[in-house]
């Protein structure tokens, strides 16, 4: 735990007993935007200011859009957000190309403001959602409150003002009932980033995924080299969905209903399908209004393809400038194409492929190309993910394996574990639903997950969506 | 009656809550460190205490911490083996290395690696706390367990900012344990403790450093620099540890003592110092630096009054978060490099045939000029 971790669990039960005495919304809104200003402070007093300036001139922005909805407004906003994400977050990988000019000193120093990447989007949908006519007309404390809510602004979920806006202007107070499903979920989240934290470190010191990519070798094996696609996949699975589950359910303790983030991704089918359950509020906002809004432009085939690659390209730069995340982008991209004209070739020949060994087999596909692509997200260097390649088509490769037993037991255990759970939460969903948890064993399971997600990965623990 | 049964399940719910916590600290460290499940878990099962002081326990066990069976950290005795011995305090002992990086056992295979087989081990007899007068006391026991041929000495200076009689062995009395240290024995009020520790923000964990000191320091005279009489005591000590190790047969080998400041204080050091200051009150920051520049001299002066091998880690270490967790404690990183400069020191003492060994005294300092009280030949390390 860090101390910002510490300032919230200090502030955060007091701002809701603050606004449990409020009853105007105007004195609510207040009070949650100067909570989430202090919390956004104690991350850096210069990334405050920088939110606040980009706010308010995006409010600005928008009152113009919506007084005369013009392209040339509308490009203004846009190429105004890019050029501040662009100059915080991929100046600084222009600095090979800078060499020793007189600018290379100062980008170098350039830091990346938190969430400068979540909330340009929210920024960006705004902008956009105004320019397509819909009715959206925040006061400006309400769109600085969209912009810094403080459970989203460090890492989303990328919300939609037209979503958090009724819930802005809501005169009720959160309830007794928000606060348990609230820590219900904050609770599940904590256990997810305990389980990824396991997977990172290993059973053993310096055993796990997080050491083996820090450690890889060319003479890593085929069988290594799946166990750590298999492992980071799960791993970043667990630490983002678990954050996004901390975050959906602080949220809901303050009364707000935040859109999923993670919907079971790994149980997909298909590519396209994983891209509905991973990283939904981003995987939508690239849908709504980079992906339709291309695709419109021309109706060939060919356009089409060519759109799905470019959005998946950029879906990948949006974590990082870096070769590694565009090709990482462009093998989605590749692999939502390849999915399309089979659809196509299928519906061509009249080909039915439904039952439970097509779908096994369609599952199997895509967890392995999805947990294979991962090794361009997380490699160090491009040689590296090329190595790791080779290792995976190279048949003698696969007589021996050199990472420890221990972490290929860590992997198996977890990744069978976590697909059993969700085959036995399907079968017992619905009896649970009627089945109420007495208050102290609630209690005893809020304990269990606080120890296991505060105090247990205390060290080490750290959530991996911060440095996008 | 309804607001009483609500009170009454509250505590209840609260109660469980911490029950459920405390269960899982105690399985977390079944788990983990293979700890007993019911009874006191703490660093305090490490050590016994004899008439001489405090003691490492044969055999105990706590985290990464593992006793052998004689009570020393680290690996059994292995027979055939050319042994050397570390005396020292908690730098020697380690506490932020990664298990089995502390810096004798990296020195064990750097010495190993040179000499091509399992030649040497490297027996590490220090404990957090020890201070010179208790080594000197339990060299006769050590020497009859450990029969080594080479004693390296790492003493740690800040111990003789509180001297204490002659008599008494260790530097500081032990603390009795208080109900803030262990709330009602529970594993979970430490890591409690720990973590809020932790989270502090940097410039409040110094602020509270601060009343501390303050608080602890109003009735007692500050001291800006270390008496003399104290480096004197120190040095006698360090003599009277030479001495008593070399009428054991064991030779040893001086070290300067490294910590994690530089030439030039940084805003970071100077927080740094007055977290040092906590432990050792009396003393003011800046005393700290002065104390270890003239405890290092005194070290260097012994090694040459008493011809002794001086590895002069003071100097060779390079100063900086990298290499020390805290003021004095090494990181892993850190001990590697103590351990490589310490192997590198010991190479014509452990192999005279490949290394030679140089005597030649050292530039401008003959035993005469520097003090010696029986002034003789110089020893330096040929490095």
């Amino acid at each position: 735990m860090n101390s910002q971790a510490l300032l919230y669990i200090i502030v955060l039960p007091i701002a809701w007993l603050v606004i449990r005495c409020f009853h105007a919304t105007r004195s609510r809104q207040i009070v949650l935007l100067l909570t989430s200003y202090l919390l956004y402070a104690s991350w850096g007093i210069g990334f405050l200011g920088l939110l606040i300036l980009s706010s308010t001139a995006n409010h600005l922005l928008g009152r113009l859009l919506k007084a005369r909805q013009s392209v040339g407004r509308l490009w203004l906003g846009i190429l105004a957000n890019l050029a501040l994400l662009g100059t915080f977050k991929y100046a600084r990988e222009l600095l090979p190309l800078l060499g020793r000019t007189q600018l290379a000193p100062t980008i170098a120093h350039i830091v990346l403001p938190i969430g400068i990447s979540f909330w340009t989007f929210q920024t960006l949908s705004y902008l956009l959602d105004i320019y397509r006519g819909e009715e959206l007309d925040p006061s400006f404390t309400e769109f600085l409150l969209y912009m810094a809510f403080w459970p989203t602004v460090l890492s989303g979920p990328i919300c939609r003002l037209s979503s958090l806006l009724l819930q802005l202007r809501s005169t009720e107070n959160p309830t007794l009932n928000d606060a348990v499903r609230g820590m219900d979920r904050i609770c599940v989240g904590l256990f997810m980033v305990a389980l990824g934290e396991i997977l990172a470190n290993g059973i053993h010191f310096d055993q796990g995924v997080d050491h083996a990519f820090q450690i890889f070798s060319p003479n890593f094996t085929g069988p290594d080299v799946w166990c750590l696609a298999f492992g980071y996949g799960f791993e970043l699975f667990f630490n983002f969905a678990g954050y996004s589950h901390i975050v959906i359910g602080a949220a809901r303790l303050f009364g707000f209903e935040l859109a999923e983030n993670f919907k079971a991704p790994y149980i997909s089918t298909t590519p396209s399908e994983f891209w509905t359950r991973w990283h939904m509020s981003l995987s939508f906002w690239i849908r709504d209004y980079l992906f339709l809004p291309l695709a419109m432009f021309n109706r060939s085939k060919l356009w089409r393809n060519c759109t799905l690659v470019i959005s998946m390209l950029i879906f990948g730069l949006w974590h990082k400038g870096t070769p590694l995340l565009a090709i990482w982008g462009i093998y989605h991209g590749i692999l939502l194409v390849l999915h399309r004209q089979w659809q196509e070739l299928k519906r061509r020949l009249g080909w039915d492929f439904s039952g439970p060994i097509p779908n096994l087999i369609s599952w199997f596909i895509t967890i392995t190309s999805i947990c294979l692509g991962w090794i361009f997200f997380q490699s160090n260097a491009l040689t590296q993910a090329f190595d790791m390649l080779r290792s995976v088509i190279k048949v003698s490769s696969y007589s021996m394996i050199t990472l420890p037993h221990s972490l290929y037991f860590l992997v198996l255990v977890l990744v069978l574990g976590y697909l059993g759970t969700l085959k036995l939460g399907n079968l017992v969903t619905g009896r649970l639903n009627s089945f109420s948890i007495p208050t102290e064993v609630r209690f005893a399971l809020y304990s269990t997950a606080i120890y296991v997600g505060v105090f247990h990965s205390a060290q080490t623990q750290a959530f991996a969506y911060f440095k996008f | 009656m309804k607001h009483i049964v609500h009170i009454l399940r509250g505590i209840l719910c609260a109660l469980i809550f911490v029950l459920v916590l405390e269960l899982c600290a105690r399985t977390d460290d079944v788990l983990s460190y293979g700890a007993p499940f019911w009874g006191p878990y703490n660093n305090e099962i490490l050590l016994k205490t004899d008439n001489l002081g405090k003691w490492g326990k044969p055999g105990a066990r706590y985290e990464k911490w593992q006793l052998n069976s004689l009570g020393y950290r680290g690996p059994e005795l292995q027979p055939g083996t050319v042994r050397i011995v570390c005396f020292g305090a908690s730098e020697t002992f380690g506490l932020y290395e990664a298990p089995d990086e502390e810096y004798p056992r990296q020195l064990e295979r750097e010495l190993n690696k040179l000499a091509g087989k399992p030649e040497f081990q490297v027996v590490n007899a220090a404990f957090p706390g020890e201070t010179l007068p208790t080594a000197i006391l339990r060299v006769p026991e050590v020497v009859s367990q450990i029969h080594p041929s080479y004693a390296l000495i790492y003493p740690s200076p800040a111990t003789y900012i509180e001297i204490t009689p002659r008599s008494v062995s260790p530097a500081r009395a032990p603390r009795p344990e208080s109900l803030d240290d262990r709330i009602l024995g529970l594993r979970i009020s430490e890591r409690v403790g720990n973590l809020l520790k932790s989270a502090l923000p940097k410039a409040v964990q110094t602020r509270l450093r601060q009343f501390q000191i303050e608080r602890d320091t109003t009735h007692v005279r500050v001291m800006q620099t270390l008496a003399e009489a104290n480096v004197e005591r120190f040095r006698e000590d360090l003599g009277a540890l030479v001495k008593s190790l070399r009428a054991h047969g064991v030779e040893p080998v001086l070290v300067t003592h490294a910590t994690i400041f530089g030439s030039a204080l940084t805003p970071e050091d100077r927080d740094l110092l007055i977290e040092w200051r906590k432990f050792y009150p009396i003393l003011e920051e800046g005393g700290f630096i002065d104390m270890e520049r003239r405890m290092n001299q005194a070290i260097r002066e012994t090694a040459a009054c008493e011809k002794l091998y001086l590895i002069d880690a003071a100097n060779e270490i390079p100063p900086g978060p990298n290499n020390f967790a805290d003021m004095v404690h090494f990181t892993t990183s850190g001990a590697e490099i103590m351990a490589a400069d310490l192997a590198v020191g010991l190479k014509p003492v452990l192999f005279p045939q490949t290394y030679g060994k140089n005597l030649a005294p050292s530039a401008g300092r003959s035993p005469a000029s520097i003090g010696c009280r029986s002034s003789a030949r110089l020893g330096v390390s040929n490095r």
